[in-house]
């Protein structure tokens, strides 16, 4: 509240500024101005340099005019945003909740002001994938540029989400996305993008029905060229209004980005080809420069068997990560990151050679840590060289089984070490014995028939394929014990 | 597959009576393929060996029954006392059963509150996570970028210990209940809702149609979000229990997971999933990338065998329900338990059908609900005085009263003592055999073992005439193992091993002892309480020896020894303590006149009953339709075929005159000939009632060849679907295969 009224406050002022008293801060309002007029053309400037031409000269001469200037910048956008909204939001029934009034800024950009990151956070959040990053920067060029397909692939939790998902926390830009995960089927994927078009939530009031129904490709298509006109036009009208009265720089432009994640799924579903070859289609088919398509994938741009004769994805490859990556990335939000650091020396490399999926090695990791720790419980936390060799010798045991581990079932190990640790050297040993042993005290209860069952099932799938016509068919074969159980 | 190899290879005609029994203990799991020939008939007529004939004349032998059974059977069916046995039955079977209800519930409460704790936890480490997100972040189609330690899954694994299932679905909605009252949004999937068939929207429709009320026409998560984000279901955990992990759909259920990952702390879904076997099923089961989002722990539920225990505890042992199972029965229910079932619940049904067979079959049964009076004697009495002198001679002419002295009086009185005299032994009874059962828990015994044998009358009198002999021996040579002999008995191993048990177990049992001895017998009591004040100067003899520890060793071991000898005596005072006890008290109810009056010991129609013989049934039915569906058209017909029978009947009858392989045209024709009289001028006589369009129609001779044939069709089908005929096959498109042959 106190925000918006400042908000409203710092906007009533700047107005007043701005049309009356334009002398004020020259420099940078014209400076501003200039810059909205050349984005305004097609022609394409650094931002970045503009934005450090505008802080820069007013600092050291207007503080505090400076601070309402910076204020405004961030909070007016948005405030602007919400008016707008209130009032060209003439459709219907969303605003019935009213602990969340829709927005389209709610809904398609990160709102929070707090989240707003820098270039340089996204490249230290994102630790080896600075040349992605700046690739992905570089191709969604500055506000209102075109965006042609972008395709990035890459192994599992390569990070080719979160950084998607970051640069437009960076940008500000709106953005739908659609998991095709979450969106397990055709339908409720059309339906999700066009209800996140719309501004449109399932809730009670609705029935959880989507806005529109939408189960054919075709329909779609009608359905997206439409409602992506329609929010468009009212984001064509927001920078418009904004732009005029403050710098273009903080709007969120007029591109709409669609992101369709996990896109490897639609394979499995009915109809896939269509489906599929629709989606990287859309561009051609939708013929709007405006929107802006992003496909994320686990497989390569060849695996989808793209037909020529559109434009095709811009590929980007997210590749594993080398070991230094893995290194930095364990390395940061750690609390000690000395003590880690030691312990990633040990045992990054070897694990590396066997797997580079960071969810993979993540868990692995946070048990022999423990595992680590173990013996530093009742000394000073920072370890020396003679410390850290020890640290080693307690933990080699530990490391291969826990390798094999991880690869199985992590999560029973560690369930297993916080339950009941006298319990889990019996575990061990009995699977040890191999599988081929059948310890004597089973857990769990069997009725003798059904023991009796499993061994004839076993003792039939032994028996080769043609004898078990004459052994388990109801009238043929010979007497076997079997053909009372098995007969049909 | 070829009619010629049936006739080469007969299966065993003639089963010994051995064998028979030793099948028909299997039977529920061949019941469908093997039939058990009483006539031999077949063997011996080469010729009619394709003729498969039920020959259902033999099934009732009514006729050479006792003059004593059918006086029986006239009581049995006396409608007053049919009724009082109703009753009596229903009083006592809804105690029984809340009773059982009662204990199954309270072997789960700890595991069950240990979930619920465990659910808090995992709840509040969820929001932790969660509390720097606002309320837009919980709604957004895009995951939230987290670290993946926080992108677990909380997972409940908690075993069942119990391939079979069906205790579960049992526990596992119990547990739902639970965790519902106690604020938590539950839903319970089966595995049914796992399956490759309906795939990853069969789950979410599922979980949708039970969280949020709503049956959608797309199973969407995001409707499970919004309805989350409404106020008055926020901030609530929401737990899904999957019945049984192992019986689901591997691929389908890893992708729930995923899919719940990527809405991970937006909704705070927490797993609660039944695991039959052991920890290596989820890792099994589940692809390593949804083993990842996984953060389990592990919780386990009572082994059936310990359920069992405890339903036998409370309804055999505990209180007095008055109706009793005979020793013969126990073993029965124990070996099905252990070899067919596994599961509690066909435990319960079991004695539930011992029970209500009791009450219909024994005439006298409706006393039982005597037992539970206050005034147990002076009810029986009552009730014993207005009994008609029939019934009473029938009593005293049951089996267990020949021991009886012949000069008793054939009163009411005397009957009443009798059932009265009963109650108190099974109190006595009991109470003796919880002091032995507490002695085997020592030894880790299963409850139901020791039952069988203590229940045995045989091995009450062989026992007591062995304790005799030992007692006469061991007055001689005390150092001799006596009951080496006696390897198989269990009763007399745990006495045995009553010797070897730590000073502080047999102190804690003697504990016990005393408060069981109490009920029975002053005498008892005291001689525990003595054997307890003993135990007590050992002890303190004990700890004396801690403080002489500075005196000379010599000292020391001579006083240990003497202390070893003294210790030796005591423990010898309590096996002989718990070998009178056994011999005094531990009699059988089946050792007690008038015990058939409440206890029930027909294992054969218990097991008839479990087993069901369903197609048997079948077929008894579909040769004779007009003894159950009574109706006045065909009641007079007897063997004789009638038009007005029912379709499928008629088809089945005809089809006892082929062989294996019927021929369809033949069948039809036969059909048609019976249905159709060939006499037309019968005109309203032979209707159908079966087929009501006909009745409409003046002249029933011209049914028409399509109706034939459609009815002809339908009864094929019935058939089919009874699993008595196999369609034809393409090699020989004009027959259809019998499947089953015989009873």
């Amino acid at each position: 509240m106190d925000k918006e009224n400042s908000g409203q406050v710092t906007k009533r002022t700047t107005r007043a500024s701005a049309s009356s008293t334009p002398s004020k801060n020259t420099l940078s309002n014209q400076e501003e101005f200039e810059d909205m007029d050349k984005e305004n053309s097609p022609q394409v400037t650094k931002r970045t340099t503009r934005a450090s031409a505008s802080t820069t000269p007013s600092k050291n001469t207007l503080p505090n005019q400076e601070e309402f200037e910076d204020m405004d910048k961030e909070n007016s956008p948005q405030v602007k945003k919400r008016t707008t909204r209130a009032s060209a939001s003439t459709t219907p029934s969303k605003n019935t909740t009213d602990y969340r009034p829709p927005s389209l800024l709610d809904n398609l950009v990160f709102r929070e002001q707090q989240s707003i990151i820098s270039q340089d956070e996204l490249f230290s959040t994102f630790p080896g994938r600075k040349c992605q990053i700046l690739e992905l920067l570089r191709l969604f060029g500055p506000i209102n540029s075109s965006l042609l397909p972008i395709f990035l692939y890459g192994g599992p939790s390569s990070g080719k989400t979160s950084i998607v998902l970051h640069i437009f926390k960076h940008l500000k830009r709106p953005f739908i996305y659609a998991s095709c995960r979450t969106c397990h089927n055709p339908r409720l994927l059309f339906e999700s993008v066009l209800n996140q078009l719309l501004l449109h939530r399932k809730d009670s009031s609705n029935a959880y029905s989507s806005a529109k129904r939408c189960d054919k490709p075709s329909d779609f298509v009608n359905m997206l060229r439409e409602s992506l006109m329609e929010v468009i036009n009212s984001l064509r009208v927001n920078s418009k209004k904004s732009g005029l009265k403050e710098s273009g720089e903080q709007g969120i432009g007029g591109m709409v980005y669609i992101i369709f994640d996990n896109m490897e799924l639609v394979r499995d579903w009915d109809k896939d080809s269509v489906i599929i070859s629709m989606l990287f289609k859309l561009y051609d088919i939708l013929k709007m420069p405006e929107v802006g398509l992003i496909f994320i994938s686990n497989n390569s741009p060849d695996t989808y068997h793209l037909n020529t004769g559109s434009v095709e994805p811009i590929p980007i490859h997210f590749p594993e990560y080398t070991e230094d990556d893995l290194y930095q990335i364990f390395l940061r939000n750690q609390r000690d990151p000395k003590l880690y650091s030691s312990f990633l020396d040990v045992v990054l490399k070897d694990s590396c050679k066997i797997t580079r999926c960071i969810d993979e090695l993540s868990t692995y990791f946070r048990l022999l840590f423990e595992k680590y720790c173990e013996p530093l419980s009742g000394i000073g936390r920072v370890p020396n060289q003679d410390m850290k060799s020890k640290l080693y010798m307690h933990l080699k045991p530990h490391v291969t089984p826990s390798l094999n581990e991880v690869f199985r079932v992590p999560s029973c190990l560690a369930l297993e070490l916080k339950e009941n640790k006298e319990k889990v050297g019996k575990k061990r040993n009995m699977r040890r014995l191999g599988d081929g042993v059948v310890p004597d005290d089973i857990d769990f209860h069997m009725s003798v028939s059904a023991k009796y069952l499993l061994i004839s099932t076993f003792l039939a799938s032994r028996n080769p394929a043609t004898l078990d016509a004459a052994l388990f068919d109801s009238a043929g074969g010979g007497d076997n014990t079997n053909r009372k159980r098995r007969r049909k | 597959m070829t009619p010629s190899a049936t006739p080469d290879s007969p299966p065993p005609s003639s089963p010994t009576a051995n064998n028979e029994n030793a099948e028909s203990n299997l039977q529920p799991f061949f019941v469908l393929h093997k039939p058990i020939h009483k006539n031999s008939s077949r063997k011996s007529t080469q010729s009619a060996k394709t003729r498969r004939k039920i020959d259902l004349s033999t099934e009732t032998p009514k006729s050479n029954k006792s003059k004593g059974a059918e006086q029986v059977e006239q009581i049995v069916d006396d409608h007053h006392y049919q009724q009082l046995r109703v009753e009596a039955f229903d009083i006592i079977w809804s105690k029984i059963e809340i009773t059982i209800k009662e204990v199954l519930r309270g072997i789960n409460r700890n595991v069950f509150n240990e979930i619920h704790q465990w659910v808090r936890e995992s709840f509040a480490a969820i929001r932790s996570t969660a509390g720097t997100l606002n309320s837009a972040e919980f709604t957004c189609p895009y995951p939230l970028s987290i670290d993946i330690d926080y992108k677990k899954i909380f997972t409940g694994l908690v075993f069942t210990k119990n391939v079979e299932f069906v205790d579960d679905l049992l526990t596992f909605n119990d547990l739902r209940l639970h965790l519902k009252s106690q604020g938590c949004h539950v839903v319970n999937l089966s595995s049914h809702d796992f399956s490759a068939k309906s795939g990853i929207g069969g789950c979410i429709r599922s979980l949708l149609r039970q969280f949020v009320m709503v049956d959608p026409d797309v199973a969407d998560i995001t409707i499970l979000a919004s309805w989350y984000n409404e106020p008055e279901n926020f901030d609530i955990p929401l737990v899904v229990i999957i019945d049984d992990m192992e019986r689901c759909n591997g691929s389908v259920l890893s992708e729930f997971i995923l899919m719940l990952s990527e809405w991970v702390i937006k909704l705070p879904v927490i797993l609660v999933m039944g695991v039959a076997t052991t920890i290596d099923a989820p890792r099994i089961l589940l692809p390593a990338k949804a083993l990842n989002y996984l953060e389990p722990c592990k919780f386990a539920l009572g082994s059936p065998a310990e359920r069992l225990d405890a339903v036998v505890e409370a309804v055999i042992l505990g209180t007095n329900f008055g109706f009793d199972i005979g020793h013969k029965v126990t073993v029965f229910l124990r070996n099905y338990f252990l070899r067919q079932d596994g599961t509690v619940i066909s435990f319960i049904k079991a004695v539930k059908i011992a029970c209500a067979k009791h009450f219909v079959t024994e005439p006298l049964s409706f006393l039982c609900s005597g037992l539970l009076h206050e005034d147990c004697h002076g009810f029986l009495l009552q009730k014993c005085a207005l009994l008609p002198e029939s019934m009473r001679e029938y009593a005293f002419s049951l089996p267990s009263c020949e021991g009886l002295d012949k000069t008793t009086p054939l009163s009411a009185e005397s009957l009443a003592s009798g059932i009265s005299e009963i109650m108190k032994l099974k109190k006595n009874w009991s109470s003796i055999f919880m002091c032995l059962y507490e002695a085997a828990k020592f030894q880790k015994k299963q409850l139901v073992d020791i039952l069988c044998e203590a229940l045995d009358p045989d091995a009450y009198r062989t026992r007591s005439s062995l304790q005799r002999r030992v007692g006469e021996v061991l007055a001689k040579s005390p150092s001799v193992d006596h009951y080496s002999a006696t390897k198989g008995s269990l009763i007399l191993q745990v006495i045995r091993k009553v010797r070897d048990l730590p000073m502080k177990q047999l102190c804690q049992l003697l504990q016990i002892w005393g408060k069981h001895s109490e009920e029975i017998a002053a005498e008892l009591h005291e001689k525990v309480k003595e054997l307890q004040s003993l135990l007590k100067s050992e002890e303190e003899n004990n700890g004396g020896q801690a403080d002489v520890e500075g005196l000379s060793k010599m000292l020391a071991t001579r006083r240990y020894m003497n202390i070893q000898r003294d210790k030796g005596k005591v423990f010898d005072k309590a096996v002989l303590l718990l070998e009178s006890m056994i011999r005094d008290y531990l009699k059988p109810i089946e050792c007690a006149p008038f015990h058939e009056i409440i206890c029930f010991k027909n294992v054969d129609i218990l097991q008839s009953a479990l087993v069901g013989d369903p197609r048997r049934m079948i077929q008894v039915d579909l040769l004779k339709s007009h003894k159950f569906l009574l109706c006045s058209c065909c009641t007079k017909g007897g063997t004789v075929l009638l038009p007005s029978m029912h379709d499928t009947s008629i088809m089945y009858t005809l089809a006892q005159e082929h062989g294996d392989l019927i021929n369809l045209h033949d069948w039809f024709k036969n059909f048609k000939s019976t249905i159709v009289p060939p006499c037309t001028s019968a005109k309203g006589k032979m209707r159908s009632p079966s087929s009501k369009k006909r009745k409409h129609s003046n002249e029933p001779e011209d049914l028409p060849d399509a109706l034939v044939q459609a009815r002809f069709c339908r009864a094929v089908i019935e058939l089919q679907i009874t699993g008595l005929l196999k369609m034809p096959n393409k090699r020989r498109p004009d027959y259809v295969q019998r499947v089953a042959f015989g009873l």
